[in-house]
């Protein structure tokens, strides 16, 4: 299943690469992962990605790109884990808690936006 | 009659007005609303002969900001997060932002709850309905199946979010917060006088005395016991929502809300929550409490806003509702820094064509 799945830091740095495939230096800055020490990425959606990337990388009077990754769903539920570390950092003892959190929403990040392309599918239907 | 003319006498009959009260975002009397607020009547939108989500739509065309839009039902009756049946419900809410809803995050009917008698006799709260509001629709939170955030009973647009089926609201951006009280809420629609202040610890520590509702305003599938506290934060309890700007109704107007209750047979702690509110109402004018039925969790977080076990359990002589009513406002504990206002003085009359 290697291929189903994409190494994040691969995926941040195939975004950007898109952004150049043209010979144009299109800096292309992703925004949103920061707190993501490791993670898979899907793969089909890395390629429709890096698509839609190149593409837009070619729009007359472009200077630079910027992605910014945020939760489809905007109250995403987390897993709160506190943990007790003694000595040498060896666990002794962790408590499991959830915390829900509320995500400004998609709107934020287009303010003065003249032209939209929605190409998102229907929550469900990913 | 041409087809021109049909068409004219159609448009007549579209442009009608609907009326609505808008709470401005901003400096409001001292106190920063975080998201303009529109208080819309139901029964003027049935008048109007449109949806709900269209008339929500039409009000968020005219809010640039940041919004939220709350609208209500005064013949239809809701409970409070204690369990108190009150008069009024929303029936709908819409966040919105730059002038529109999220199509998939941004609105969300309130659920009307079938009148059921196995439902009653498992939420004994809702016995109120019967003796009470009798014929009235009951409408809670949303459909807990078919609701558009997983969590809480929100909906969200841009920097917009109205949670806890319209009684909370908060710029996700700024992160600041205020807490609109069904109650309050009620007498914006009805124009009446409004308590403008802050929450302080008591509230903070009330709204966790929850009672479990399969169709709950808060938290749906009754994951809550009556009796105990929806917190369970102990000393941390009263600093949870202590700082945030409130909209609530006059103390004695709440007091004769829970008056209601427990003249209709509500024993705090087994039917209603044991709310520092509920519990001073009954304590003052002698009606039972299920004194063993609240938790040691509940009384830690009363006790820490000066609901002593010890009081709740100890006898006293009873006042009468007349006494109780003229002392309302030195006996009931709740907001703090509370002024109150005409809603006029707080909330601007709108309209919009629709």
């Amino acid at each position: 299943m290697f291929m189903m799945h994409t190494k994040l830091p691969s995926f941040i740095q195939q975004l950007k690469n898109a952004a150049l495939r043209h010979g144009k230096e299109v800096p292309c800055e992703i925004k949103g992962l920061e707190n993501l020490e490791t993670a898979k990425v899907q793969s089909a959606r890395t390629g429709r990605l890096e698509r839609e990337i190149e593409e837009l990388s070619q729009t007359p009077g472009v200077l630079r790109l910027e992605v910014r990754i945020l939760p489809r769903v905007p109250e995403t539920l987390h897993t709160v884990v506190i943990k007790v570390l003694g000595e040498d950092g060896k666990p002794i003892k962790a408590v499991l808690d959830t915390v829900g959190i509320i995500h400004p929403g998609v709107d934020c990040y287009l303010e003065g936006c003249p032209e939209v392309d929605d190409r998102r599918p229907p929550v469900g239907k990913h | 009659m041409t087809a021109a003319r049909l068409l004219e006498n159609i448009e007549e009959v579209s442009e009608m007005k609907l009326n609505y009260k808008l709470l401005p975002e901003g400096d409001v009397k001292g106190s920063k609303v975080p998201v303009s607020i529109a208080f819309v009547d139901y029964h003027d939108v049935v008048a109007c002969g449109i949806t709900m989500k269209r008339a929500c739509d039409a009000i968020a065309a005219q809010i640039s900001g940041p919004g939220a839009i709350h609208m209500f039902d005064m013949d239809a009756v809701t409970t409070n997060s204690d369990g108190i049946m009150i008069p009024g419900s929303m029936t709908c809410m819409a966040a919105c932002d730059y002038g529109r809803i999220d199509p998939e995050f941004g609105f969300t009917e309130l659920m009307e709850v079938p009148h059921d008698e196995q439902l009653i006799r498992e939420e004994p709260h809702l016995r109120q309905w019967d003796i009470n509001f009798p014929g009235h629709r009951l409408i809670l939170g949303p459909d807990p199946d078919n609701k558009p955030l997983p969590v809480h009973n929100a909906v969200i647009s841009g920097r917009s979010c109205t949670n806890n089926s319209a009684t909370e609201v908060m710029n996700c951006v700024t992160m600041d917060e205020m807490l609109l009280f069904i109650t309050g809420q009620m007498e914006v629609m009805k124009g009446k006088d409004i308590l403008w202040g802050k929450t302080g610890e008591v509230i903070s520590v009330g709204i966790g005395m929850l009672v479990g509702e399969e169709y709950g305003r808060i938290v749906p599938h009754r994951q809550y016991i009556c009796g105990d506290t929806g917190h369970k934060s102990g000393v941390y309890a009263k600093y949870l929502k202590n700082k945030l700007p409130c909209l609530a109704a006059p103390k004695r107007v709440l007091a004769e809300h829970i008056i209601l209750a427990l003249k209709a047979g509500m024993i705090p702690g087994r039917h209603v929550g044991p709310s520092p509110a509920v519990l001073t109402v009954a304590k003052y004018m002698g009606y039972e409490i299920d004194c063993d039925n609240i938790t040691p969790g509940a009384y830690l977080e009363l006790g820490d806003v000066g609901i002593q076990e010890e009081w709740v359990r100890t006898p006293m002589a009873p006042i009468s509702e007349e006494e109780f009513l003229a002392r309302v406002e030195e006996l009931l504990p709740g907001t703090e820094h509370g002024t109150l206002y005409p809603a006029s003085e707080l909330t601007e009359a709108r309209s919009v064509e629709v």
